[in-house]
């Protein structure tokens, strides 16, 4: 019999202990497991959200993070400027702004936002038709003549995204009355759109209603005379190039302007927005591992003094030192080893839960998750529950190494 | 000689002072001996078996097992020459209690890797010697004190020991249980096996050829079995 064998022969010996010691293990790991998988979890999935977009750099007017700062102004030109770096493949203007949707007595916010793309977009249409392609919106700076994305029918095309559908029961084909609520005193007349198609926004918030038309539209509706500003221009580098040789020859061309990689801006998330969430995933898991040594501890240490003499008389058998203390060893592996095995399915599931509950926070995009499991997560899971095991045999270990054969048959005589 | 103790001596640190277990004990056991050594409690006894069963080392004299002076053997060496010459019989029998009487019994031919095949030969005829075939995928927890105490003995015997120690073996059965393991000790010791049997029970005591009687850490003195029985200890 070896001592695996005799290990789980010895745990079966009393499962009541060892369900428990089980179930403990399993929970301490389960959350070990979730604080690893929420340690990255924002960064991995930020870059997957970054990277599924479809562009890889985003210029600025200042160094503040996208979308916080101050507009780029001479937008049109800037446009063309970056559109002729080499390395460049498309630029895409953005620019937000805010709406109000009037259904009866009811009103609702609408996160509104302006584009002029030409053959990649910053969204996925799921139903409907795409905006118009409208070269000129893009390169050329705007006209005042409102020649963007209008339909045959006069009105202006505009994609809502699925909350904005299902909210105000809208398809593509519907019309929609926007209301500019871009500056404080906006007092422009609503604008009537047709809805061309419904689109997914990788950076929507569980419950945002967001819509986009071209920037001149934009501009109509929220009455503004900056019609030549964007907030954002999400630029993609040329296949081949890589981005960060775009950003260098923006910089080059245009060192007024703040243009950043997705790794810089997620290097960026990462050290200032995530690292909360770095801190507290630290400080839990080192929690959660220092409750799982002392659960381990203290189990295999009740469990080896109610043995003792056991111990003591198998050593009077003949059974080595190292075979005794390797019986302790394999128990602790197949506590932790089965504890850590049934953590897995049960953080998997909490994570599920969590990142659910998180996703729903205000000013939190619905798609990004919080814990993201990765093959170093569950590297990492694996290693510290392997040092766990260890360490939390050593004391009972050292128990049975230093046992006194003798000393211990006698007094388990006398007691 | 099986075993030669040569003026041991066994002394214990207390925190009240030192406490001398086992004084300047001299003694040698024949392969073909069965000695009992009785005496009233906490007189040296048990001390004195774990020191001849290479369990614990004396703390002055030296002990000679098969002529190899063991007291300062490492403990892995005195651990091999346990399992494979010595076998120990409990007051409290040890059995492992997650194993079947057959398993323990296997338990310690396993760790001195005898061929599985052997093993199983050597494990069903022990049980037969002590009456338990019957039992053999029994747990401890399944079986009397006194079977309790055969697999015990069934279990002391497997790698063939020349040496077979037994610490107040019926210390925890009833009179007639106590019998019938005593009747067991003399079969194994018909057999050819060495046993030396620690005792305060003067009924098992005289059973033996020789019965060392201890007082005080010291073999007070040593008596063959005439001796013992015209002593008066029945027979």
């Amino acid at each position: 019999m070896n001592p695996f064998v005799f290990a789980v022969r010895g745990l079966r010996r009393q499962p009541g202990r060892t369900i428990l010691g089980i179930a403990g293990i399993a929970a301490t790991g389960a959350l070990l497991f979730d604080m690893l998988m929420l340690s990255r979890g924002l960064v991995v999935s930020m870059e997957q959200l970054l990277s599924g977009v479809g562009f890889d750099i985003r210029v600025s007017a200042t160094h503040a993070t996208p979308l916080t700062g101050p507009p780029i102004t001479n937008m049109a030109e800037t446009v063309a400027a970056l559109a002729a770096i080499p390395e460049i493949e498309n630029v895409v203007p953005l620019r937000l702004g805010g709406a109000v949707v009037d259904i009866g007595k009811r009103s609702y916010d609408v996160t509104f936002m302006g584009a002029d793309v030409t053959n990649r977009r910053p969204w996925t249409l799921v139903e409907g038709r795409d905006l118009t392609i409208d070269r000129r919106s893009t390169m050329d700076p705007p006209s005042r003549d409102g020649a963007s994305a209008r339909q045959a029918h006069g009105l202006a095309a505009i994609l809502v995204n699925r909350n904005m559908a299902q909210r105000l029961n809208l398809r593509a084909g519907s019309s929609l009355t926007l209301r500019g609520a871009c500056t404080t005193n906006s007092s422009v007349p609503p604008v009537t759109f047709h809805v061309n198609g419904i689109v997914e926004f990788p950076f929507d918030q569980a419950r945002q209603l967001t819509a986009i038309t071209s920037l001149k539209d934009v501009a109509r509706t929220c009455g503004d005379t900056a019609q030549n500003e964007a907030d954002m221009l999400m630029v993609a580098s040329r296949q081949g190039d890589s981005p960060t040789a775009a950003v260098e020859a923006i910089r080059r061309a245009r060192p007024d302007l703040s243009a950043v990689t997705n790794e810089e801006l997620v290097a960026r998330f990462q050290q200032v927005e995530f690292s909360y969430f770095r801190q507290i995933s630290v400080v839990l898991a080192t929690i959660t591992l220092f409750f799982g040594l002392l659960l381990i501890t203290v189990l295999l240490s009740v469990s080896t003094n109610q043995r003792l003499g056991e111990i003591a008389a198998l050593r009077a058998l003949g059974f080595s030192q190292k075979r005794m203390v390797s019986d302790v060893l394999w128990r602790s592996a197949l506590l932790v080893g089965a504890g850590g095995l049934v953590a897995l399915p049960l953080g998997l599931a909490l994570s599920i839960w969590l990142d659910r509950l998180l996703q729903t926070m205000p000013g939190i995009p619905a798609n990004l998750r919080f814990f993201v499991l990765e093959p170093r997560a569950l590297i990492i899971y694996v290693a510290l529950l392997a040092v766990t095991m260890a360490v939390a045999a050593v004391y009972p270990m050292w128990t049975v190494a230093r046992l006194p054969i003798s000393a211990t048959l006698r007094s388990e005589v006398i007691g | 000689m099986i075993v030669e103790a040569r003026g041991i001596s066994k002394v214990f640190p207390m925190p009240a002072g030192p406490v001398t277990a086992v004084r300047d004990v001299s003694l040698g056991i024949e392969p073909a001996d069965y000695v009992a050594i009785w005496g009233p409690s906490g007189c040296g006894k048990s001390t004195l078996m774990h020191i001849l069963g290479c369990v614990d080392t004396p703390s002055t004299g030296a002990l000679l097992f098969e002529g190899r002076d063991v007291s300062s053997l490492p403990d892995a060496v005195r651990s091999d020459m346990r399992l494979a010459k010595i076998g120990f019989v409990f007051q409290r029998f040890f059995l492992l209690p997650m194993l079947t009487a057959w398993e323990n019994v296997e338990l310690p031919q396993a760790e001195a890797r005898v061929a599985p095949d052997t093993r199983r030969a050597r494990t069903a005829e022990l049980l037969e010697f002590v009456g338990l075939t019957h039992r053999a995928h029994h747990r401890p927890s399944q079986l009397s004190g006194g079977e309790m105490q055969r697999v015990a003995i069934a279990r002391a015997l497997a790698n063939r020991p020349v040496l077979l120690l037994a610490d107040e073996p019926t210390g925890e059965l009833d009179r007639a249980t106590g019998e019938q393991i005593a009747e067991l000790f003399d079969r194994v010791h018909q057999d050819g096996t060495a046993i030396v049997i620690v005792t305060h029970d003067q009924t098992i005591a005289s059973r033996a050829g020789r019965t060392l009687v201890m007082r005080d850490g010291r073999i007070e003195r040593e008596e063959s079995a005439r001796l013992s029985q015209s002593y008066g200890v029945p027979r």
